[in-house]
This record gives structure tokens, sequence and C-alpha cells, in this order.
């Protein structure tokens, strides 16, 4: 009988980046580095996902810049900041994958618009066009980064399908309520709904998304299936998670965490490296995945380095009192 | 329970107890590779180290309470002799925490480090660990015979303000607070409570 003994080199397949994937230059180094200690251990639980419309999703090549090397998806996946499925960053991971149901899913679009709707998560990806993937930065209020190709579509496109109102000045994002099913949501951890905002400028703005996935495949479970809000110039706490009531407006709302903690969170939540948290510095953040064990830190970039794109939305407000 | 006391009697058994725990982030880094930690190894290691000081001291001040509320137990004499040695472990994994701590936010120059070291969480810290600092040094022999059993013991009451700036360093390195400090420092209240209720009976005169 042969007995064949594994090399400490010797990746199982699972491991194997899809050669789609491969053309965005993920951190290999990062994966290779620890390869001898991940074929031991790659018997990762099988992961549900929301919507599945979409799908082959378009690379949309203004957003795909070449400098940022996207985040490895096992990363993005592990590490998530979701306190509905648990307040640790491995919880969501584990307790989002535990028969919770994201498909079927539907969302309500309603408020100071013309065309209020409830509908299908996939059958809303349809109406948008299906799916295009954009690379992001994405900033945690944590002070560490991750750079996430999102599938997904403008959110402008949706606003333009509500058709809102001229009193509709905000947008609001509400997520899932289901304490029965999701345990995080039977402890008073948070507010629950989780609830977020922004203004309707900053809805319209190019850059604002909806994601339905990563590395085009559906969005997991703990990432916020089937429906996630991305504002890569706003910390990650702004980007609601499941997403299932959108909401036109005509005054500011108060978000989730500013209802919890008003002098460490607020409404507008821009990345911005000369405004501490109260606890740390936003000057510099960790990167995910890079630089080995000890891992790397850089300087954070003001607005998430979509200065360009985003500072005029904000032109004469003080952004150390609206933070 | 003799055998018990007789294997913790041992300092290999304390020694062992002591720096076992400060071993395990190898496990879900090196053994059994966990995603959600090795996204940011030092990250996990850090607060891991944070997080046994914080246990290796509540045990600590658990020690003398149990010898008072069970006089001549032998279980609790045994752990009375590592007493001295769990404290400065405490301190030894506070300042691993504090090291891993300064090379997480290590950008190529420590302005982030400096930048936040000022903030009221990290003082907290900071200061618990001062303090562990001071204790550890004086507990050399040496030490207890320069400053006398009085001096000695009272300045060794500063075990539970450090505690205390730990606990509520601990509760404020988290968005919500974290059930687990009441789990690591609540034995330790409970135990002082009951000791203090109990000196209190047997310092009353019997007229």
């Amino acid at each position: 009988m042969l007995i064949r003994i594994p090399p400490a080199w010797e990746l199982p397949e699972s491991a194997c980046t899809p050669e789609r994937d491969y053309h965005l230059r993920p951190r290999r180094d990062f994966l290779r580095t620890l390869g001898g200690a991940v074929a031991g251990g790659l018997a990762a639980p099988t992961l549900l996902s929301g919507a599945t419309a979409g799908f082959p999703s378009r690379v949309n090549p203004d957003h795909r810049d070449p400098a940022l090397q996207p985040t490895p998806y096992e990363l993005i996946t592990s590490y998530c900041n979701f306190y509905e499925f648990g307040t640790g960053k491995g919880d969501p991971k584990v307790n989002a994958n535990r028969g919770w149901k994201t498909e079927p899913w539907t969302v309500e679009i309603s408020g100071l618009i013309r065309n209020p709707l409830q509908i299908d998560a996939n059958e809303l990806v349809t109406r948008m066009g299906g799916a295009e993937q954009r690379v992001y930065r994405f900033r945690c209020v944590e002070a560490w980064s991750m750079v996430i190709p999102w599938d997904g579509f403008p959110l402008a496109k949706l606003i333009a399908l509500a058709d809102p109102l001229p009193e509709a000045k905000f947008v609001t994002f509400t997520t899932f309520n289901d304490p029965k099913n999701v345990p995080g949501q039977r402890s008073s951890a948070l507010e629950w709904p989780y609830f977020e905002g922004l203004r309707l400028d900053e809805a319209n703005h190019p850059l604002a998304f909806i994601a339905t996935g990563i590395y085009g495949r559906a969005i997991p479970n703990q990432n916020g299936a089937p429906l996630r809000l991305v504002v890569p110039w706003k910390y990650g706490f702004k980007y609601g998670k499941s997403i299932v009531k959108i909401d036109f407006v005509a005054q500011q709302p108060r978000n989730t965490w500013q209802v919890m903690t008003p002098h460490e969170y607020g409404f507008y939540a821009n990345v911005n490296p000369k405004v501490d948290h109260p606890r740390w510095s936003q000057a510099s953040e960790r990167v995910i995945g890079a630089g080995g064990a000890l891992g790397q830190r850089q300087r954070t970039l003001m607005f998430n380095g979509y200065e360009g794109q985003v500072a005029p939305l904000y032109a004469g407000l003080d952004l150390r009192r609206n933070y | 329970m003799q055998l018990l006391a007789r294997i913790l009697r041992h300092s290999a058994t304390a020694w062992s107890l002591v720096i076992l725990p400060g071993l395990w982030p190898a496990w879900p880094i090196f053994v059994v590779p966990d995603f959600t930690v090795l996204t940011d190894p030092l990250k996990y290691i850090l607060l891991y180290w944070g997080l046994v000081a914080c246990v290796l001291l509540a045990v600590a001040l658990t020690f003398s309470p149990l010898r008072v509320l069970w006089p001549g137990a032998a279980v609790p004499l045994a752990l009375n002799r590592h007493r001295r040695l769990v404290g400065v472990a405490a301190c030894a994994y506070a300042l691993l925490h504090l090291a891993a701590h300064t090379r997480h936010v290590y950008d190529g120059s420590f302005d982030t480090f400096l930048s936040e070291v000022g903030k009221p969480f990290q003082l907290k810290g900071l200061a618990a660990l001062g303090l562990l600092l001071v204790l550890s040094v004086t507990s050399l022999h040496w030490a207890v015979r320069r400053l006398g059993a009085r001096r000695w013991k009272a300045l060794h009451r500063l075990a539970y303000v450090a505690a205390a700036l730990a606990a509520w360093h601990q509760i404020e390195a988290r968005k919500v607070f974290p059930p687990q400090v009441l789990l690591i420092f609540a034995p330790v209240v409970v135990l002082q409570a009951a000791r203090w209720w109990r000196e209190r009976g047997s310092r009353a005169p019997a007229a």
C-alpha cells in the first residue's frame, strides 16, 4: 500500500485561485507564505450566499486601478464586522451560514418617490442591467483596510428607478430584523435593525454602489448578502448590509452607530486621516493580508483615496465637527 | 485534593501554567490555520497577550482571599506559593502586549503610536502596566527586605488599582461591552468581598 505523505508546500485544489481571479493579481505572495500551514486546514464550511442574478459580472475598467492589489477572498470573507451574527470577527462566517436564507429576498423601496416598489433582489439586479465589477479600497473605522472587487450596480441607477420627489433629501438603508433566526439580534449589543443613511447627493455619486457579489461570485451571507451598500470614501460601518428597505426622506436620519456612541461615530463617517477616533489614530491603517506575519501599515488617504471625486460634495462643511 | 495540592506546589507546574497560555496563538496561526486570525496575526497575538495578562492578574488576586476563606486548606496554600510568579507573569504579558501593539501601529515611524498613546483608553493600559512594573521590581527578595513587611504590603495593594485599570482598558477596547471582563474580574470582586466580610467578623471585639 502506498502511503502518500503530502509535502509541506502542497495546496489542495480548493486553494487554487480561479483563473478569472488570478488576473486580478490578488496577494498570491500572502497565500504562498502561509501555504504550508493552509494545506492542513482548508476544510472551509460551505458558504451560503444571496442574489445569484447578474453573474458573470462585467469588469468595469474605469474602476480597476492596477496599483490596487485585491485582498485574498478567504480573508475578505473571514474577517467581518456583522454584529447581527456575533461581535467576534470570525462569528459571522460561522453563524450566518447555519441555514439563514438570503434567497429569495425582497427589498422595499419607499418614501418620497414617484415609483415605490417591493422587488425581489434577483429581479432588481436584472432591472439594473446585471452586475459589473469594481475594485474599491475598503477602510474600516478600526484602522484596517482591504481592497475588494465588488460586483453589483451603481446606486444612482436604483435612485433613478425610484424617481425621488424634490422633497427627498436623504436615503436610508435598513438591514433585516430577524431575532428568531439571527443570534446577535437576540442580544442588545446594538439597537436593531441596523440603520444607515446618506445625503441624496452622496447616494447619487457615481462611486456609490450596491454590491451583490465579491470576486465575481454572489456575496456570501457574512459579507451582507444579498444587497449591501458600498460607499468607498466612507468608513465600513456606513456600508449597510443585507438591506430590506431603502427609504427616501426629507430629514437627516440618525444612523445606528451614531445612536450608540455619538461622540465616536457620526453621520458622515468620511475617511479622514486628520480626524482621530477618540480611542485611536486614523492617520494610518493596517493593510489586511499584506506584509507577511508582522503585517504592514500604510498612511490613510483623505476620503480613502477618492478625494478627487468626492471632495466637492463636502465643500464648506467642517469635517472635524461633521465626522 | 491532596494530590492536586501536591501538583500545584511544584514550581514546574506554576511555570507551565503561566507560559503555556501565551503560546496558544501558534495554534490558529500554524497548526489549524484560521483565516480570521491569519487576516492580521499580529493583532490576534497582541489582543491575546493582553487577555492573558488580565487573566493572570485576576488569578493572582484570588490567591490570598482563598487562603483566608479556607484557612489551612492545602490547595490555597499551594497556590499562594506562586503568587509572585503569577503576578510577575501578568506584568510580562502586559509588556509583550505593549511590544506587539507598538509593532502593530509602526508605520515606518512612531507617529501613529505617539498620537495614540495619550488617548485615555491607552493611558489606562499604560498606567496599569506601570503599576505592574513597580510591583514586579519590588517583588524581589531584597526589595521586600528593604521595604519591610508593612510598607511592602501597602505598596502591593496597588495590584488592585492595576486590575481595575486593566478591566477598564479592556472594556474600552471594544465598541460593545465585552462580557469576558466580568468572567475574568467578577471572581476577584466576589472573593475579596467575602474575605473582607470574613476578616471584619474576626476583627470584631468579642465583648
